[in-house]
């Protein structure tokens, strides 16, 4: 909704084409689409076979460690990740690469992980938000989110965190100005931007916005 | 067993106490349980928007690879009523093999008429009947009216104005979707589930129910929870459903709606549409208001299309109303956030600026004017109450405001400016009950190593109750919100409100301050006859405790919790029952009027930038004064507020729920066409809480969300000279409005 051209190299449009998104976003929903229903009530008698060869071994390295599981190649990165080795951090919520709370670092860049595949991830370093705590040692970010309260209920946040983590990371002098940009492909259901702004303020300045 | 007066930790900015487990991805949500040998179940759903089921064939779905159990939940010759109603349910192995058993299903269906836009319906009067039980498909709302309202209404007035105003039905859009995981143990004789509600007590109940179980042998678990706004108060089809694939299984079942199915069947909140003329006298006394309207509640009822207070918020001496639902072959609307308030609030705000507009008058002005005097009756026999206090708290906020935004300075007379971008000022009032009630039975447990615990089954929608019990118990005990364990969540704690009408915080806080003050009570009935004093010889101070008896002497808090022993100190807490209410009227008094109330104020002020040559509106600046009683946690109040308004401004310009004439499908249920805005596209909030702490904790969930969509658009107005008629106020609809101004004139 912001103008697309003034998301920079964060806009849902870097995701998507920086993550092999178009391929991926395969998953069928459960409505049948106009077209399907139709030959369900056609009803040729065939069965529908099932989609995609068997399950593939899959190593992936996820927060520095390397994770070992077997999915079939339709399986994206996120449900790798939620369903098959139970690292949760990242959200399924639009499944569509519209909202962001999918987020994972690949290769240090943000990426919508629930538009990629598991098996484009391999040998690429993954970070989800759960690598921004060591013990009771909170990464700047997630600690600002804490301190600001910018969260309600919070099923956004990890995306969030990543995709602010990415701005930082890329560029850790980013103004106020370039980390919202980089957070344009996220959205928040509960409405926490404007603790989000104090939180991106401290960040930027060290200090409380007055 | 008042609020202390004075307040270490209550009414401060307390950090959420799971902040840095949400920021971090290591709160586990409902969506986030994975169970050993846990299958993945799949609802197959109508895609017609009316139609009756004439055959089934799951026999190619029982022979897909990994498929588990099946559960048929609309048999044939089953009428459904719109697209996405259930019809079977699978678990397998995986979800992409309980995509691909779903997928060899076969339905076929007898395509029946519907309707999916209120204009149709109301077109069609004596048309098919496209819902339950052959009921005619608009009904009736109630219509009401003033004594002689056509002979007096407009006696004395200015010429009245006539304005026509609406909403879309939106989508509630959780982004945790509905749905749970479902456990038997081995002999199905008990089951947990882990749930995303609003409703923990209630979700296990309904499952005991349905189960014919005993409630004590279902236990309902949320940790966490990703949204609700209203739309989950139970377990629903989907959550029974994947319990009965569980015991089919005997494994647990995950099912956790999809987007598609989320935005289907997941809660929408009823459109709202009027006809509304209001007339006043040029002073700006407001004499009359007339509205024919109607809303949609889907294929519900209707109970939750509440047309029938208007005119909001503003007292007019004659009303007339005409109010009807027009019932389609959508999902059943459900409570959202302020149920109704918000519509109510359009079809009357928005005609007040109208009204001043036409009278020349600045609609602060007329505001101030037609507030609701205090009720005089209220005044005498409850004085913390909103009628006694209502027409004092509006105006103090109308003055707070004004301040606030500059108004004086950056109001100007609708449609003045030059230039293509042009700048517009606008205002709305709300109101909201708010207040809780019984049961709500808390536990306060203090070790002898100085922890304490605090529980309750209650529920943390994200609004920060979780924090609540540890801040209130800290005040009272002399710690910080941080020393205190919370446990929350869980069914098997008792009894608990459900969180909806912004009722857990003033539900849950009298029980915990009950609970804290009788946990301190033992603890010092336990350990003073060994230090030689009677229990009322001992205090609080921050983190210690204050022996008169000897000298006030101060003992740090686990020294003396250390002389409990072997034992603990054990507070419990709750609400007096309703009987226990009626029976003394003191005891409703000090309640519901000190320790809790029912009933705020809001007053908010919208900034827009319009482009008058593209139609795209900026919501710029926004200011909030909201009034909630006494804080608990004013950082928790004021993100609820800035998250309300926030909420508001996509109901303004972004969201809608649209639906296909033809097929009787959503086209956008996603969140890619249907429209939620990110952080560039949201103003600068300035939060003001009207403190007023001898009313009592109120609950500030819903009040900040409703008058937001009003002030954007009496914004839009003040800005273009025009009035948008339809909310959301897309560029296209701005553009329509403009050219229709520019042939009027
Ligand atoms: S779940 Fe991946 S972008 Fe929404
Ligand atoms: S905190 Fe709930 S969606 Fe962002």
């Amino acid at each position: 909704m912001s103008d697309s051209k003034d998301k920079g190299g964060l806009s849902r449009r870097g995701f998507l084409q920086g993550s092999g998104a178009v391929a991926a976003a395969t998953a069928l929903g459960t409505i049948p689409t106009g077209a399907s229903a139709g030959q369900q009530a056609g009803g040729n008698g065939q069965q529908v076979p099932g989609m995609g060869p068997n399950g593939v071994k899959l190593s992936l390295n996820v927060n520095g460690r390397s994770m070992n599981t077997t999915v079939e190649p339709r399986v994206t990165l996120l449900d790798a990740l939620r369903n098959y080795l139970d690292v949760t951090g990242c959200k399924r919520v639009c499944d569509r690469g519209s909202c962001g709370a999918c987020t994972v670092l690949v290769d240090g860049k943000p990426v919508y992980s629930c538009s990629m595949l598991a098996l484009e991830a391999r040998d690429k370093p993954i970070r989800t938000a759960e690598s921004l705590v060591a013990g009771a040692k909170l990464d700047a970010v997630p600690e600002a989110f804490a301190r600001f309260d910018a969260q309600q209920c919070g099923f956004c946040t990890p995306g969030f965190v990543v995709a602010m983590k990415a701005v930082l990371e890329a560029n850790p002098k980013a103004t106020q100005a370039e980390v919202e940009r980089g957070l344009c492909g996220n959205i928040c259901r509960c409405g926490t931007y404007e603790q989000m702004r104090d939180a991106i303020y401290s960040l930027c300045n060290q200090q409380r916005r007055t | 067993m008042p609020w202390p007066t004075t307040r270490r930790v209550i009414g401060t900015k307390v950090q959420r106490l799971d902040g840095p487990d949400k920021a971090t991805g290591r709160a586990r949500y409902s969506f986030d349980i994975n169970l050993p040998g846990m299958l993945h179940a799949r609802i197959l759903r109508c895609p017609h928007a009316h139609a009756r089921i004439k055959n089934i064939d799951s026999g190619a779905a029982e022979k897909t690879n990994g498929f588990r159990a099946l559960h048929i939940i609309a048999n044939a010759g089953v009428q459904l009523f719109f697209a996405g109603a259930e019809i079977v349910a699978v678990a397998a192995d995986t979800e992409e093999h309980a995509d691909d058993c779903l997928h060899a299903i076969r339905i076929d269906y007898e395509v029946l008429p519907h309707f999916v836009k209120e204009a149709d319906a109301l077109r069609a009067p004596d048309g098919p009947s496209t819902v339950p039980g052959g009921t005619p498909n608009v009904r009736p709302g109630g219509d009401f009216s003033t004594a002689k309202f056509d002979d007096v209404a407009y006696e004395g007035t200015a010429p009245r104005v006539e304005g026509t105003y609406g909403v879309a039905i939106i989508s509630h859009q959780c982004l945790e979707s509905h749905g749970l995981v479902a456990q038997w143990d081995n002999d199905l004789a008990n089951l947990t589930v882990y749930a995303s509600t609003q409703a923990v007590p209630l979700t296990a109940q309904a499952l005991a129910q349905n189960f014919k179980l005993p409630v004590t042998r279902v236990k309902c678990i949320t940790n966490y929870m990703g949204g609700g706004f209203g739309s989950k108060f139970g377990p629903d089809i989907q959550g029974i459903v994947a319990a009965e694939l569980a015991r089919k299984a005997r494994a647990p079942v995950k099912l956790m709606l999809d987007r598609a199915e989320e935005v289907a069947v997941g809660g929408q909140r009823p459109s709202a549409a009027g006809t509304v003329r209001i007339a006043g006298t040029k002073e700006g006394d407001i004499r009359a208001y007339e509205v024919d309207c109607y809303g949609s509640p889907g294929v519900g009822g209707g109970a939750t299309v509440n047309l029938g207070f208007l005119p909001y918020v503003y007292s007019v001496p004659n009303i007339k109303r005409r109010h009807r639902f027009v019932r389609l072959n959508l999902q059943t609307g459900r409570a959202m956030r302020a149920p109704g308030h918000p519509q109510n609030c359009l079809l009357t705000d928005q005609a007040v600026d109208d009204l001043a507009a036409s009278l020349g008058l600045n609609p602060i002005i007329l505001r101030t004017r037609n507030l609701p005097q205090n009720d005089q009756n209220a005044v005498q026999n409850d004085p913390t109450s909103f009628p006694a206090l209502r027409h004092t708290i509006y105006t103090r906020q109308l003055e707070i405001i004004r301040k606030l935004c500059s108004w004086d300075d950056r109001w100007h007379p609708p449609g003045r400016g030059d230039g293509v971008i042009k700048t517009g000022l606008g205002m709305a009032l709300h109101t909201w009950g708010g207040g809780g009630g019984p049961p709500n039975p808390t536990r306060v447990t203090v070790s002898s190593d100085g922890s304490v615990l605090v529980q309750s089954s209650t529920q943390d929608l994200g609004t920060a109750c979780r924090t609540v019990p540890a801040i209130i118990t800290a005040d009272i005990l002399g710690l910080r919100p941080q020393d205190i364990t919370v446990q929350i969540g869980d069914s098997t704690f008792g009894p608990s409100t459900p969180s909806g009408g912004s009722t857990t915080c003033p539900g849950i806080s009298p029980a915990i301050l009950k609970a804290a003050e009788a946990a301190r009570d033992a603890l010092f009935a336990a350990i003073a006859p060994g230090l030689n004093a009677q229990a009322a010889d001992l205090s609080i101070d921050t983190g210690h405790v204050i022996n008169r008896a000897n000298n006030n002497a101060r003992i740090p808090w686990r020294n003396a919790c250390g002389r409990l022993g072997m034992n603990t100190a054990i507070g419990n807490g709750d609400w007096p029952t309703n009987a226990q209410f009626q029976q003394n009227p003191d005891l409703r008094r000090e309640w519901r009027g000190r320790l809790t109330n029912n009933g705020v104020g809001g007053v908010q002020v919208a900034e827009v930038k319009v482009d008058t040559e593209t139609g795209v509106v900026r919501c710029t600046r926004f200011w909030a004064v909201q009034d909630c009683g006494l804080i608990i946690n004013k950082l928790a109040c004021e993100s609820q507020v800035a998250g309300g308004v926030i909420m508001g401004v996509n109901y303004a310009l972004f969201e809608e729920c649209i639906y296909d004439r033809v097929t009787g499908r959503m086209l956008n249920p996603d969140m890619e066409f249907y429209k939620l805005g990110g952080i560039r596209d949201m103003p600068d909030i300035m939060v003001h809480m009207m403190d007023m702490p001898e009313r009592g904790v109120i609950g500030i969930g819903e009040p900040p969300t409703i008058s937001t969509a009003a002030a954007v658009g009496n914004a839009v107005f003040n800005a273009i000279g025009v009035r948008v008629p339809q909310a959301p106020f897309t560029p296209e609809r701005v553009l329509a409005a403009l050219a229709n101004g520019r042939k009027r004139n």
